[in-house]
Parts: structure tokens; sequence; C-alpha cells
């Protein structure tokens, strides 16, 4: 019992490190380790910043990532409202290594799965659950603590360069957003969500160009829309033409520079998007960048067929279009209560052909026009469609007005009454003037008149004309061929040498008259030169009655129908040919030849011998014979004259069948021939009648 | 309860003036410094006992923390990835419809653990106050602390089964948190803090002479 007390004792000897017990470093330890690693942890842990959603799909507290380049980052903490309950705000527990960079230029969307014509996208977010996607610069900017989040992923993400700019929607084209952009079928940039302006009138998104193809855009680009399809008939054919599967369904926006040496394009530029490549074309070419002018135009009637974006002409050059068009009731203004055409006017002052393409000159000159009588009016752009057009013309007397440049909102230029052409009105005009046509009288006059003409034509006399015609002008040629005719002439030249020398002659003998007596034997000479004449008188005899037979034939030929006519001619013909093989025709040259030569011989006589004594009795003689001569020739014109007239006859009646064929020109021919013939010997005739002494005195 | 009760005179073995070896249980006289049998040094009472059971208790305390705010589970599968807590696992495993398996987890790791920081501190702090409670009665609380320690590594047992069975790659998979290794830390330390207690301590109140020195 003593012993116990002992205890405390020993208890007080021993050192702190015998007293303590080695395992208080066990809790110690503890303690540390999770100090340390509560420190670790809050050290670790990264800022905090709250992104604004409009709502928070599928987003979950304590699972959803923040992923950048598809890397987690973050993870939502906490999903509130904000203060007004407008917007979802997320909280999300950041990397504290990236925090620097969530600056103020970060954006957040979430990423989910969308299933689109432009296929499935977020596939993954099916099985993960969605996630917040996060796009910063590479350049920390401090970080930021509230940040707004965008609805969907932007167009250029971080690290993607491009050429960002807006593009506006042309009349009959649909933008839709994610429509890829293509170049020459390749995808090089991509069209953003589309949207409407404040006012409603257009349609405009976000596009974005990436780079390196960013450079294929200047100034002078054009963009159209690829998508759907184009059905056309026309001369080709058929044809049905849309660019790729995937534009037709998803459609797609093309665009090309067409015209070099454009200006660079910067972010943010403006560009419109056309229905069709050919529209984009021509706007490159419509539209230079001259100032436009805005004119409005009231018309007072009220016509259907004008539309939007028709043509508006001046002096029939197009200078522009129709941008718009709207009903105006405005009693006070007008005075009743109709309804107008309110029509705006876009007019493109380059096309004015002015020295200064600027609104106020476009307006100037407008203003002088309009004082002169410019008016607009409607007319008609095509009658069958029955669109109108707007056209600037000068009226004649027009109704006094002024280009009202305080018109608002565009000054108001004055109209003139339209001109619209009917399309039914004239086209039924038309039609009922083709339908009164007497087509068929005129086909069965055209059949009948051909029958008769082919029954003509095969006509056996008729095709006997031209054999009888050459016949007739073979021997008309052999008359005037014949040598003797032809030595006429000479011979006739001769003769007037011999009467030369006669009249030297008789000059001698008038002087031997006196003394030698050879009137006795003169006056003999006279009467065989009075025979002669005589000779020469019934050998011309025959020609009257040729002639008399040719009047008859042409009498006839006037009188007859052209069958008979026909056989009549060839009739006359044979006989002219009987005629002209006549012997004594043949002879006439002949025997004036003959009567020449004893003319001859009796001058000569009258050389030889003394025949002063029948001197007076020769003389009168000779002029008997002169006058018998001068008978005979005038008979010679009237055959002439007959002969010009059965080849006027002939020529007329020749003339019938034809101009151009061959018996006609043959004809045609022989008459010419007929005709050099009887104006042969119609110049022979005159020469007698004219000078018939000349045949005596050689002159 | 019948034989602690508290007025009944209990003669200790220090007291008798011996000391019991603790290896091979022979009983020597209280100023042997080694057992002449097994050659164990001889204490009658450990003097550091206490200091060990706060020691590991502390240590218990400090790792029970994270086990219990940090995830337990990492549950991965095609569609989520799912941490929970011991505490949070169980309300799952509840609202989910399998309460009786929420209540043996929720027994087996904190209903257990807890008590048994519980007792140990209550013992501890007996022996030092010298409390009145009936040493039977104290004993039979350090022999249910000790058998039932051994239990509260159930939950580290089923991470172990589960994260080493359940790898199906990216269809499910199961790895243990960081609530499990404290966890286990957790129940080692108190069994260690139970082991250190010096239950001949419970009896020492009865002793006049330590009573009143």
């Amino acid at each position: 019992m003593s012993e116990i007390p002992d205890l405390p004792v020993s208890n007080g000897r021993r050192s702190i490190l015998e007293r303590v017990s080695l395992v208080w470093l066990v809790p110690l330890a503890a303690l540390l380790v999770s100090l340390w690693a509560a420190w670790q942890s809050y050290a670790d842990r990264g800022p905090l910043v709250d992104i604004l959603f409009e709502e928070a799909t599928g987003i979950r507290e304590g699972e959803t990532e923040l992923r950048f380049r598809d890397v987690t980052v973050g993870r939502v903490e906490d999903v509130g409202f904000s203060d007004t309950l407008e917007k979802v705000r997320v909280t999300v527990r950041l990397d504290p290594d990236i925090a620097g960079y969530v600056d103020g230029d970060a954006e957040f969307w979430i990423v989910q799965p969308e299933v689109s014509t432009r296929g499935v996208t977020g596939l993954d977010t099916v099985l993960s659950g969605v996630f917040i996607e996060a796009a910063w610069d590479s350049v920390p900017g401090g970080l930021v603590a509230e940040h707004v989040g965008v609805p969907r992923a932007p167009l250029l993400r971080s690290g993607e360069e491009g050429l960002s700019f807006r593009v506006t929607a042309g009349s009959g084209v649909q933008l839709i957003g994610g429509t890829p952009i293509l170049h020459k079928g390749v995808e090089v940039g991509r069209i953003g969500p589309a949207e409407l302006t404040a006012d409603g009138t257009v349609a405009r998104a976000e596009a974005i160009i990436y780079a390196p193809y960013d450079r294929l855009v200047s100034s002078n680009t054009r963009f159209w829309d690829t998508s759907g399809f184009t059905f056309s008939l026309g001369a080709n054919g058929a044809e049905l033409d849309f660019s790729s599967l995937a534009t037709l369904i998803a459609g797609g926006v093309a665009f090309d520079t067409v015209v070099s040496g454009g200006s660079s394009v910067s972010d943010g530029a403006d560009f419109t998007i056309f229905a069709d490549e050919g529209a984009a074309r021509a706007s490159l070419f419509q539209n230079d960048g001259a100032p436009v002018l805005n004119l409005t135009a009231i018309f007072e009637d009220n016509f259907s067929g004008l539309t939007v974006g028709a043509p508006v002409l001046l002096d029939g050059v197009n200078v522009g279009e129709v941008t718009n068009l709207n009903g105006i009731v405005d009693e006070v203004r007008f005075g009743d209560a109709n309804v107008r055409l309110s029509t705006s006017i876009l007019l493109r002052t380059s096309k004015l052909g002015l020295a200064e393409a600027s609104t106020e000159a476009a307006l100037d000159f407008l203003e002088a026009r309009v004082a002169d009588g410019l008016r607009a009016r409607l007319v008609s752009a095509s009658i069958l469609t029955g669109g109108l057009k707007v056209e600037l013309v000068d009226v004649s007397n027009p109704a006094l007005a002024a280009l009202d440049r305080a018109g608002d909102p565009f000054a108001i230029i004055p109209v003139a009454p339209a001109e619209i052409s009917d399309v039914s009105a004239t086209a039924e005009g038309v039609m009922e003037r083709i339908n009164n046509l007497p087509i068929e009288e005129l086909l069965e006059a055209a059949t009948t008149f051909l029958t008769s003409a082919n029954a003509l034509a095969s006509d056996e006399d008729i095709k006997a004309i031209p054999s009888d015609v050459r016949g007739l002008v073979a021997d008309v040629r052999a008359v005037s061929g014949s040598e003797q005719v032809q030595a006429l002439p000479g011979q006739a030249s001769e003769l007037l040498k011999e009467f030369e020398a006669l009249t030297a002659d008789l000059r001698r003998v008038v002087e031997k008259i006196e003394a030698a007596n050879a009137v006795d034997r003169l006056l003999a000479a006279v009467d065989a030169t009075t025979e002669a004449a005589t000779g020469v008188g019934t050998s011309v005899e025959g020609v009257p009655a040729l002639i008399e037979r040719l009047n008859a034939v042409a009498a006839k030929a006037e009188a007859l129908e052209l069958q008979e006519l026909v056989a009549e001619l060839s009739e006359a013909v044979q006989s002219a040919r009987l005629l002209l093989s006549d012997e004594g025709t043949r002879a006439l040259p002949a025997r004036l030849g003959d009567t020449l030569a004893e003319l001859e011989a009796a001058l000569t006589e009258l050389r030889a011998g003394g025949a002063v004594d029948n001197l007076n009795s020769a003389l009168a003689s000779a002029s008997a014979a002169s006058a018998a001569v001068e008978s005979a020739a005038a008979d010679l014109p009237d055959v002439i004259r007959q002969l010009e007239h059965l080849a006027a006859e002939t020529s007329a009646a020749v003339s019938g069948f034809g101009e151009n064929s061959e018996l006609n020109r043959s004809a045609r021919a022989a008459l010419r021939d007929v005709q050099d013939a009887a104006r042969a010997i119609e110049k022979l005739a005159q020469t007698l009648e004219r000078n018939p002494n000349s045949i005596i005195l050689g002159r | 309860m019948e034989r602690a009760h508290p007025d009944k005179k209990v003669l200790t073995a220090r007291q008798a003036g011996l000391v019991g070896c603790k290896n091979c249980a022979e009983a020597w006289p209280i100023e042997t410094q080694r057992c002449g049998r097994c050659g164990a040094t001889l204490a009658s009472r450990d003097p550091k006992s206490l200091q060990r059971v706060w020691a590991w208790w502390l240590a218990g305390v400090i790792c029970y923390i994270p086990a219990n705010t940090e995830p337990m589970l990492l549950t991965k599968t095609l569609f989520q990835d799912e941490a929970s807590t011991i505490v949070g696992g169980a309300i799952d495993l509840f609202v989910y419809g399998d309460p009786g398996i929420a209540i043996i987890i929720l027994l087996a790791s904190v209903g257990i653990p807890v008590a048994k920081f519980i007792c140990i501190a209550w013992l501890a702090l007996s022996v030092q106050s010298r409390a009145l409670t009936a040493p039977a009665t104290r004993h039979v609380v350090y022999d249910v602390v000790e058998y039932i320690g051994r239990w509260s590594m159930i939950d580290v047992f089923v991470v172990a089964i589960l994260s080493s069975l359940v790898q199906f790659s990216a269809v499910a998979t199961i790895e243990p948190g960081p609530a499990s290794l404290a966890f286990a830390f957790s129940v080692i330390f108190t069994m260690l803090s139970a082991q250190s207690f010096d239950s001949r301590r419970i009896w020492d109140s009865f002793e006049p002479v330590e009573r009143a020195p």
C-alpha cells in the first residue's frame, strides 16, 4: 500500500519526450496534411465568372463543363437568375491558368446537338450533355467577371482569320442562316443568322469568308443565291439548273469578282445578295457608284402591271428603275378620295449623261426638261405580259407643271396620261384582220391562173413560135447579109462618083452642045432611062403587096385572140419568108445595080456622042425618072413603118411569154435584127428622099 | 450490471501488490520490471495510454472530416460523371427507393464511427475524471467499441470491390474518391485509439488511494 505513491514521483523524473507519446505526431501529421490539402484546393481554385444566357438549356450545376478548343477549362458551379429574372446567370469556376484570358472579348455559347439541313452538329453532347464553349483571343487582358453569352457559335471562331462583312438580301432572295458561301464550288465562308433591319424592309446577315480566300473579295465582288433550282423552257429545250444537291436543300451563296480593279474590302463592308448570277453580274455594270436621284411620280390612274424594278426610260435610255409602289389617298391634296399610284423612281445620275454626275445637277437638268414639257407616264413594257414601265417623255402641249423639289420624301415629277395598249384588243384586231384575208379565193385564182398558164405553155403552137421566129430572123439576116444589099452603099458611092464625073462631063457636053447636035440621041438615052426607071418601079411593085399583107396581119393580130395571133404570126412569118425568098426581091438590088449600070451606059453614051440636041427632053425625062424613083422610094418609109409596126406587135406578143425565157430572148434578138434591117433601109430611103439629087449630083 | 455495482468494493491487482503480464498473463509482484516468463516489460498502469488514445482519436477525427466532405465514389458512366459523398450517396439511395441499403451505409459509415468517437472520448474522459459510472458498464462499452470498430471498414470494402469490378472503360467506371482513403485512415486511427485504451484504468476509480491523495 505504501509503495503506491511512488508512481507519481517516478513520473516527475521523466523527460518530456518520455512523458509525451510519439503517437501525437500522427494527428499532427493528419492535421498538417488536411490543412495543406485544404489550402492547396483553395489556392488552386480559379476565379468565378458569371455568364448571362437567354436560357440555360441542359446546363447542370457541378457537371456542365466550360470548354475552350474542346478542352475543359471550367465547370458550372451555380445556375441562377439575373436580378430581374430576365436572364439565366450561370456561374462558372474557371481554371486559374486561363483566367487571365477571359477578358472583355471572350464569347460564350451553349453547344447542343443540332440537326439541320447541313448535317448534325454537337453530336457528342447527346451523350455527355451540353457544354459551354468559349472563345477568346490569345492576349490575356485581365479577368472580366461578368459576360453575356451569345445565342450561337460565332462565325469566326478564335484562332480563325477571315473577312467579316454584312450581306443584304436583294429582291427574291431568301437568306438562310448558316448557308455556306461557295466560290467555284468550294466552301470558303458562311452566312450567319439572318435578321430583319429595324424598319423591317430588308433582311441582312453577318457573313464570313475565311482566310486565305478573303482576298478574293473586292469592292467589285458580287454575291448571288444558288439555292433552289431554275427550270426554263426555251429554244434550247427544257433546262433544269441547280448547282448541287446540297445547295438545293440547304441553300448556298456564290460570289465572283467579275471585273478586276476593285478596291480591297475591310471588315464590316456591305454586300447585296442577288437572285441569280445574271443579275449579280448585270449589277456590276449598272451600279457605278454614281449618286442616285430619287423621284416620286403620282399617277392618276391605278393600273396593275407596274412592279418594283420596272425600268425607267428617258428618251428610250434606261436610266433607272421603280423602287417602290404605294397607293395614296389624300383628299385635301387632290380634291377627291381616289386612290393614286405613288411611285418611287430611282434615277442613276451617271446615266443621264451629265458632265457632273450629282443629285443636284440631275435635279437642275430635270427641272429644265420638265419646264419644256418632260413628263412621266406609264407605258406598256410588254403587250403579252401586260407589264408596265415608266417613261420620261416630252409631251406636246403639256399642262403647265413644274418639278416639285420640295416634295417629301422625294422631288415630285409631273405625269402625263398613260399610254397603255390593251393586249386583248390589239390581239383581237390582229386576229380579225388575218381572219378576213381572202386566202381561199386567192388560192383558187392562183390555181386557175397556173392551170391556164400551164395549158398555154404546153400548147404546140406556142412551142412552134421560137422556131418560126428563128426562121424569120434567119431570113431577115440572109436578106440584110446578102452581098448585093451590103454592096449597095459601095455601089451608091461609086454611082455618086460617076455622077460627079457625069456632071463634069455634062458641063463639057453643054459646052459641046452648041457645036454638035446630039439632042436626038440624048432623047433616046432619056427614053432608055425612063424605061429603066419604069423597070425599077415594077420591081418595087411587090413591096406594097407585102406591106398590105403585113398590115392585114397586124390588123388581125390586133383583133384576134392570142392563139390566133400566134397562128397568124407564124403565117405572116412564113409569108415574109416566102417574100424574102422571092426571086424578085432578091433581084431587087441586082436590078437597081443594072439600072445604074444602064444609066452609066447612057451617060457614057452621052459622053461619047453629042446629045445636045436632045438636052431639054433629056432633062425632062431625067426629071420624070427622078420622080419615079422618088415615088418608089416614097413607098419605102411605109414599108419600114409597117415592118416596125410588125416588129412592135411581135415584140409585144413575144414579151407576154416571159421576160427571160429562151424564146423571148431569141425573139427579141431577131426583132432587133429586123429593126436594124428596117432602120438600114429607112436610112437609105431617107437619104434618097431628103436629097434625091444626090444620086445625080453625088452629094 | 450485477457484478459492476458501484457500491461493491473491488480489489484491484495494484491494491493487491501485483502486476499482470499483458503478454502471458503471469502475475508478478508489483515491483517486478520484467516478466520472468516471457520477458515483456511489466507495468501496472500504462502512463501514456490516455495520451495515445487522444492522439489516435484526434487523428481519426481529422481524417473523418474529409472523409465526409470529399466524394467517396467517382462514377463515370456514358452519360454523366457523378461524384457522391458518403452521406450524399446514402441519401440518393434512400430517395431512389433503397432505404435498407441506405440505412446500412449510414450506420456503417456515419453511425458507428461517430458512436466510436463518442464512446472513446467518453471512456477516456471518464477515466481521467474518475467518474462514478459503473465500471462494468464502461467495460462493456469498451468491448463493443473494440469489437465493432473493424466493421466500419465496410464502406471502404464496398468502394474497393466496386472500383475493382466496375471498370468498363467508357460505359461505366467507378473509382474511389479521396474520401475513401481518408475514411480508411479514420477507421484505422479510431481502432488504434480504442486499442490504446488501458482498460484496467476503468477500475481505478474505485481505488480509495487514488481518490484521496
